[in-house]
């Protein structure tokens, strides 16, 4: 057990390295984030609707799109100099491959997650008064499904002629869960309504999460290997 | 008595086509193959079967013995695979590619492997230099050592010479050469036939996806060779 941890951990940290190298997915979805602050700034008429009443569902929508941009490159890493070819010779389980992705996508999906937070604070000047442990026990649930998704999807548009454009067509359907609970989770700790409000939406993510993550690893390797 | 290396009636086709038709074979211990063949014969196809990247549609590979499974990742530790590629991540340095790939295959000595990968590679001064500052022929360097560093049974060569210029080709030469320990199993593939000839214990021909010749390398020359390949091209089996 604790070799394979230690598999999962050597591709996460190379990953990581990679990315913190260039900074190539970060800034992708870092520059999306503020964007859309910037845009949906300028598109809510503020004397009409409360920013404060549609908060969650933008930040959810932002976390979406913007994550998006940098999970349909996880793979993109591997192609550049056949590096995967390497990495799929070596007797490294392909369930570990794909778990090392993940882990090392949810660092930098939460990264983007505070990176949402500080722009939607900032620019809508939102209220939170709620539990903020639920909340980041709602975000890190609902994040790890959608990097779940992301993840196995991506590396079956790697294989595809239609590369990273099939990616959205695999993946928004099955993230309507993520979203429909997330968001209301999210919606209801903004208006500062009982942590046991939301404990059904918070039991249904980390369902969510772990079965797609569960599953994707297990079939991972029917979409990896040739 | 096990070989080093056996393939028995390997298949593998993509849509319509058949890459790879039947191709069979059996390597001792310590012999090199060179796989000629022109673009497009199924020589990178065949050589990914052998490796386990690729998992043939009938046939089998047995690495010393043992059946080599694509679902099976046990036996892997036994074959390192040298592309034209460098299979490297250029944003890392050498020591942190050799790093990454010695953890995949569970070695636990590499502060005193790298170095001394490194060193018998020439590339002791480029430890700490990113790959992609690095000249195709060094990179080349990087990408044996790779494949080595944790001292596989069996070598696997697609193209390894693809890129270089003369002097980087020589040195890669030189290196190729000190694989014929007499231990190792060598798969070469190239398109040259004079680097292909001089390395080889035997020869094979691959056209249409099958091995149209096998032959023993001592009882060739150059001239011989080239006879041998251009008849196979323009009358496949």
């Amino acid at each position: 057990m604790r070799a394979y941890v230690a598999l999962v951990w050597t591709i996460a940290r190379k990953d990581l390295l990679l990315e913190f190298r260039t900074y190539e997915r970060l800034t992708a979805m870092g520059a999306f984030v503020v964007l859309i602050g910037v845009l949906f700034n300028f598109s809510i008429d503020t004397a009409v609707v409360q920013p404060q009443a549609i908060a969650a569902a933008l930040i959810w929508m932002t976390i979406i799109f913007g994550g998006m941009l940098g999970m349909g490159r996880t793979f993109s890493l591997e192609e550049q100099d056949g590096a995967l070819t390497g990495i799929l010779q070596s007797p490294l389980p392909l369930d570990a491959l794909y778990l090392g992705k993940v882990l090392a996508n949810f660092v930098l999906m939460s990264v983007m997650v505070v990176l949402v937070f500080i722009v939607f604070l900032a620019f809508f000047k939102l209220r939170f008064s709620g539990s903020v442990v639920t909340l980041v026990g709602v975000l890190a649930f609902g994040v790890l499904g959608f990097v779940a998704l992301t993840t196995f999807f991506s590396a079956m548009a790697t294989r595809s002629s239609m590369g990273e454009s099939l990616l959205p067509v695999l993946v928004f359907p099955l993230l309507v869960p993520v979203l429909r609970f997330g968001a209301t989770a999210t919606d209801r700790l903004f208006a500062g309504r009982p942590v046991a409000e939301v404990s059904g939406d918070l039991r249904m993510l980390a369902a969510f999460a772990i079965i797609f993550t569960v599953a994707c690893a297990w079939l991972f390797r029917f979409v990896i290997e040739e | 008595m096990s070989f080093g290396l056996e393939a028995v009636g390997l298949v593998r086709s993509f849509g319509g086509l058949r890459a790879v038709d039947g191709v069979s074979f059996q390597l001792e211990p310590g012999e090199l193959l060179t796989v000629f063949g022109p673009n497009g014969a199924g020589k990178t196809t065949l050589l990914r079967m052998l490796g386990g990247v690729m998992r043939p549609d009938s046939g089998q590979v047995r690495v010393a013995g043992a059946l080599a499974d694509v679902a099976s990742r046990d036996w892997r530790h036994r074959v390192g695979i040298v592309s034209h590629q460098s299979l490297l991540y250029g944003q890392l340095t050498t020591t942190e590619n050799l790093q990454f790939y010695g953890r995949l295959f569970g070695l636990t000595d590499l502060k005193i492997r790298i170095p001394e990968r490194l060193e018998s590679m020439g590339l002791s001064d480029r430890a700490r230099t990113p790959v992609r500052e690095l000249s195709r022929g060094l990179k080349q360097r990087v990408a044996l050592a790779r494949a080595l560093l944790h001292d596989p049974e069996v070598v696997l060569l697609d193209e390894p010479y693809t890129g270089l210029d003369p002097h980087a080709s020589a040195v890669l030469r030189e290196q190729l050469s000190s694989l014929k320990d007499g231990r190792r199993t060598v798969v070469l593939v190239t398109h040259n036939l004079k680097q292909g000839l001089e390395l080889a214990d035997r020869v094979a021909i691959q056209v249409q996806g099958r091995f149209s010749s096998v032959t023993d390398a001592a009882s060739l020359d150059l001239a011989g060779l080239e006879v041998l390949y251009h008849d196979a091209v323009e009358n496949p089996a």
